[in-house]
């Protein structure tokens, strides 16, 4: 199976260039996923660099371009993939060597939705209890594992990374507006309310398209538009 | 909630385009059930005062949802600050001048 990597080492290249990979058929197996074949030409060539750690789709370490759409390489099917297999970095992140990209302003911006429960209410002998129905309310937000798949396919990112939060940042602050037992929704509301943080969103949805744990972070970010209208009405 | 910033303007260019649709729905249905016969009779339905009101808050709306567009493309792809308030000034004057225009003319044929 032929693969075309994006090849970049920042100490000896100037420019990054794409490089042919073949897997021996006898190497490839059923079920294989695209994790398993990149360790496997790593043996071919140990420069090749790219960050992985759980390999299950949980830790979100190994998020790439595969043939054009983001994703984890761990839990895409090697099978499902059109040869040659084209991988690069994310797009939109600076490089720091082959796919592995610099996520810093992706933490940034994760780090300005204050992804914490607020409430300065006394603590409660046992836990902050919430209603089955209030607690529904968090399903399709906590899932996220952070991976940056859906803020690197968003062009809004791509054109503001530094003013407009991101999807993934989105996601997180819907999460904390939705809980009930959190009580900084209007600072929470107040902070977005302006022409970048969440309004650069143009609903283009590729965020949801990308994500790789089937997350919506285009209706999270619906959602968050109409609790602020209700609160403001 | 501010005016022309964040849901201020996303809920405005919402309201703004769901006036406009409709007006040009309004517009297109008249023309093609009843079209006016002559100059004439074409100024006389501009100077009814209901038409004359629904056309000017039509082109007020709509300058501002053209607005509200302008700047969203501007502030997505034009970087440089010295080009985007160029950009920004010319086209809010651009947008003031038509809606001007557009008013003027209203009001001219209303008193003609």
């Amino acid at each position: 199976m032929e693969f075309s990597i994006y090849r970049f080492n920042p100490e000896t290249d100037t420019l990054p260039k794409m490089q042919r990979f073949t897997l021996p058929d006898d190497q490839v197996e059923p079920g294989m996923m695209l994790l398993d074949a990149l360790l496997l030409l790593k043996e071919q060539d140990d420069s090749l660099g790219f960050r992985r750690s759980c390999q299950h789709g949980v830790c979100g370490s190994d998020g790439m371009n595969i043939n054009g759409m983001n994703g984890l390489a761990c839990i895409t099917p090697l099978a499902d993939l059109e040869a040659p297999v084209t991988l690069r970095p994310f797009p939109g992140m600076p490089v720091i060597r082959d796919l592995i990209v610099d996520m810093g302003n992706f933490w940034e911006q994760y780090r300005r939705a204050e992804p914490w429960l607020v409430n300065d209410s006394p603590e409660p002998e046992v836990e902050r209890k919430q209603s089955p129905e209030d607690r529904d309310q968090l399903d399709g937000l906590y899932e996220c594992i952070l991976c940056g798949c859906c803020s690197a396919a968003c062009p809004s990112y791509w054109w503001n990374p530094d003013k407009f939060l991101g999807p993934a940042a989105l996601l997180q602050a819907a999460r904390f507006i939705q809980d009930s037992r959190d009580e900084a929704t209007d600072h929470r509301l107040a902070e977005l309310d302006d022409a970048w943080k969440l309004y650069r969103c143009h609903t283009i949805m590729n965020c949801t398209q990308v994500c790789p744990k089937g997350l919506n972070p285009s209706r999270a970010i619906g959602d968050i538009r109409r609790t602020m209208l209700k609160k403001s009405l | 909630m501010r005016l022309l910033s964040g849901q201020g303007a996303w809920l405005l260019q919402r309201i703004t385009a769901v006036y406009a649709g409709l007006f040009v729905i309004v517009v297109l249905a008249y023309f093609l059930i009843a079209p006016p016969a002559d100059h004439a009779a074409w100024v006389a339905v501009i100077a009814h005062p209901a038409v004359a009101l629904g056309s000017a808050l039509f082109v007020v709306l709509l300058l501002l949802h053209a607005w509200i567009g302008l700047r969203d493309i501007v502030l997505d792809y034009v970087k440089p600050m010295a080009l985007r308030l160029t950009v920004l000034t010319l086209g809010a004057g651009a947008l003031i001048l038509l809606g001007l225009w557009a008013l003027y003319l209203l009001i001219r044929t209303g008193l003609a």
